[in-house]
């Protein structure tokens, strides 16, 4: 007998082969959800174009194609649509490499930008450049980056 | 920006400092001193001025992204220090001298007016290579879009 399992995160997990007219579905069966359990399902979201995240302590699915751009302040992740701003659990590093295939694209140590939503790049102070989003939003691409955003754009392999 | 991409910048500034100083010795040669000829090594003080302007420029780097206020605040901090420098080594190499106010506030104002040309040289590049990132993100994003109709 193993009472007290989920304290120590040993979670089985099981995949089961189901027939071709029946729905795929993630059935995660836990005593609490927790911030792991909830980490799970952002997973599961992101890897069929939508993210979670949090807006005034609910839980919303965000679709990827909705998503301007993401940023990392104080080490709490921020999703930018053009009208709100929800909190993620996932990490930046997590979701660049969740939404690279998306075409989104490190610009900055702290952001990842939708390129299909950038309708300009203009120059910035210090040597850094600007994309203009389509809501009028403009978010700083480091020098840094712009050799990878030029590849990127080009077909380029990184 | 990492030091490497730094020094790179800077160093790409070199060569357009030390031609924007020919400019200005020619022009502060012809108003103050237009009979005065010089030797071969009269060459040499264009790259010498240019190399002495990028020290603070080296020393002045940043690991962290600066906000505008503080990119502002570098700058003319930066401006302050080759205006010092230059000056300073123009006295010591007797290019200047104290009682001629006039030739070392027209050499002051020469550095001023070379740091802004610089300035504005690398906005106008950097205008050039947003416009370019801006047509090749066009012609991406329809490609993308095609691909995905």
């Amino acid at each position: 007998m193993y009472p007290n399992k989920s304290k120590y995160h040993n979670m089985d997990v099981k995949i089961s082969k189901i027939s071709e007219n029946e729905n795929e579905l993630v059935d995660i069966r836990c005593h609490k959800e927790t911030d792991s359990v909830r980490e799970i399902a952002a997973f599961v979201k992101s890897r069929q174009g939508q993210l979670s995240g949090t807006l005034e302590g609910r839980q919303y699915g965000i679709a990827v194609s909705e998503i301007m751009y993401i940023e990392s302040v104080d080490n709490k992740t921020f999703i930018y649509t053009a009208a709100k701003v929800y909190e993620s659990k996932q990490r930046i590093y997590e979701l660049e490499d969740i939404l690279k295939p998306k075409h989104f694209l490190r610009i900055s140590k702290a952001s990842l930008v939708n390129l299909m939503k950038i309708t300009s790049v203009k120059p910035a102070m210090g040597g850094r450049f600007s994309a203009v989003l389509s809501n009028g939003e403009e978010v700083i691409i480091s020098r840094k980056y712009v050799s990878e955003l030029k590849k990127t754009l080009r077909g380029e392999e990184i | 920006m990492s030091f490497k991409e730094h020094l790179k910048s800077v160093m790409s500034q070199f060569f357009v400092i030390a031609t924007l100083i020919n400019l200005a010795t020619f022009i502060l040669g012809e108003i103050f001193r237009p009979d005065e000829r010089f030797g071969y090594d009269a060459f040499l003080s264009p790259l010498i001025y240019a190399a002495i302007s990028l020290v603070p420029m080296l020393c002045m780097y940043s690991k962290k992204e600066l906000t505008i206020k503080q990119h502002i605040f570098r700058e003319l901090l930066q401006l302050i220090a080759i205006e010092v420098i230059l000056i300073g080594f123009g006295l010591g190499a007797k290019c200047l001298a104290p009682e001629n106010i006039s030739l070392t506030a027209s050499f002051a104002l020469s550095i001023l007016v070379i740091y802004v040309l610089v300035l504005v040289i690398a906005w106008l590049l950097d205008v050039k290579t947003a416009r370019q990132l801006t047509s090749e993100l066009k012609s991406f994003q329809s490609r993308v879009s095609n691909m995905s109709e």
